[in-house]
């Protein structure tokens, strides 16, 4: 493996003055740093680990809603009974994450920081409205996690931020959420494609509001407003996702890759937020009944 | 690049290394302390041949930087025997034929040693589940998805 300084800091101050230093970059569960030092694509002089950082290892409530550290492991994600209760969209697509392996160490900040536009973390984070939280030196600043992404790989972190932190409000129970994953097996997969929603139905029993959000389908993890606005004020049943489905062009843009063409991408879209959608419509349906 | 100081124990023992920090636990294990049994596959977190324990949960050790282990406690497939007797899983292994070429074995036993610490009676959709990251090229699933079954069975009699 390359050649390295290895720094272990245990508060955010120890994270700054490391990041400072000329060549330096983060590591947090490796599952995607170390297959890429190995293969002498991560040219790192200094590694800083973060994985003594406690003050970024936490799930707590906050203001109406839950803030996760970023350091939060998908393990810990599956642990948590808040999130089983208040983001069961982020448990479905938790549980599809690789393996039990790389879900022990891996982490929701890593999976951000990474920017794959596969990343299965995202859709149910940006259905769920997140923000993201960024500490630098000298201060924080928090953003919509719709404005993090820049690319394939690239975000907003400017070279001396980190991820501190992501925040979403508890949705009331007319809320329902919905996910879907397409791979070749059911773990150990790179998403050829994933989709999450998130709706609340009016007392009417029409769709009140909705979020729509789709992984692998653009150079990021996008949000779907076209599918999203031709849903508005319709019942939550077949005609409606089909409108939804067919708006859903102007919002993606799928690429041909080793996994699947983009005109799969492009059909196999309408499939999946068709599923996602019905699934998060019957949730919603079934904490109105109750 | 700086040597730095990993204090961490291994199968209840307690080791004080001096290692330059581009290591792997993994390669700390076979290379400097001869523990071979824990497996390189693809290197990349991909295949499972390398799981190991650390506070008792699964990790790559493919992908666990060796300073990324300091202070923390890793078991390994040479610590699971007692008293010279194999460990149920081992024994079960053996006894269903879940064992072809065998490189993929201790990886897969300590996979299946996590899931039975926390669930004695798993089925087997969640034996594959806790398997999904072990691969098996000599195609042998169903006798290791059984091999996991008994020694559940056994240990919950022990």
């Amino acid at each position: 493996m390359q050649e390295f300084d290895f720094q272990s800091p245990q508060t955010l101050d120890e994270v700054f003055q490391c990041l400072a230093a000329p060549g330096a970059h983060l590591i947090a569960g490796g599952t995607d740093v170390i297959p890429r030092m190995r293969a002498g694509i991560f040219p790192a002089a200094q590694l800083i680990d973060l994985n003594r950082v406690e003050a970024l290892r936490y799930i707590r409530e906050e203001d109406g809603g839950i803030r996760l550290g970023a350091l939060t492991t998908y393990a810990e994600i599956l642990r948590s009974p808040l999130l089983a209760q208040f983001a069961s969209a982020l448990g479905a697509a938790t549980r599809r994450v690789a393996s039990p392996m790389a879900r022990q160490r891996g982490t929701l900040g890593g999976n951000l920081a990474n920017a794959s536009p596969a990343a299965d973390s995202v859709p149910p984070l940006l259905v769920l409205d997140s923000w993201v939280r960024l500490a630098g030196p000298h201060g924080m600043r928090e953003l919509p996690l719709t404005e993090f992404f820049r690319g394939p790989g690239k975000t907003v972190l400017a070279p001396d931020e980190i991820i501190e932190s992501i925040f979403f409000h508890k949705h009331a129970p007319s809320w329902g959420f919905g996910y879907e994953k397409l791979g070749p097996r059911q773990g150990m997969t790179i998403s050829i494609l994933s989709a999450a929603a998130a709706l609340e139905l009016g007392t009417d029993g029409r769709i009140k509001a909705v979020r729509i959000a789709l992984g692998a389908a653009a150079p990021t993890p996008v949000r779907c407003p076209r599918a999203e606005q031709a849903l508005l004020g319709h019942l939550p049943a077949a005609p409606a996702w089909q409108s939804a489905a067919e708006n859903l062009s102007v919002d993606i843009s799928p690429i041909d890759d080793v996994r699947a063409s983009g005109e799969y991408r492009r059909k196999a879209a309408g499939v999946l937020v068709t599923r996602a959608l019905q699934s998060a419509a019957e949730s919603a349906q079934r904490s109105a009944a109750q | 690049m700086k040597p730095i100081q990993v204090n961490l124990t291994i199968n209840d023992r307690e080791y004080h290394l001096n290692s330059l920090p581009n290591r792997t636990l993994l390669s700390v294990l076979r290379e400097d302390l001869g523990l071979t049994g824990t497996k390189e596959g693809c290197g990349a977190g991909e295949c499972g041949a390398c799981v190991v324990l650390m506070d008792g949960e699964p990790v790559n050790s493919c992908l666990v930087l060796i300073g990324q282990a300091d202070g923390h406690r890793v078991q390994t497939i040479e610590g699971l025997s007692k008293n010279g007797q194999p460990h149920p899983l081992q024994k079960a292994f053996v006894e269903d034929g879940a064992v072809q070429c065998g490189f993929c074995t201790p990886g897969m036993i300590m996979a299946s040693k996590a899931l039975l610490d926390k669930n004695d009676h798993p089925s087997e959709e969640e034996i594959r589940e806790a398997l999904a990251g072990n691969i098996c090229r000599c195609t042998g699933y169903t006798k290791i998805v059984q091999a996991v079954q008994d020694a559940a069975e056994e240990l919950r009699h022990e």
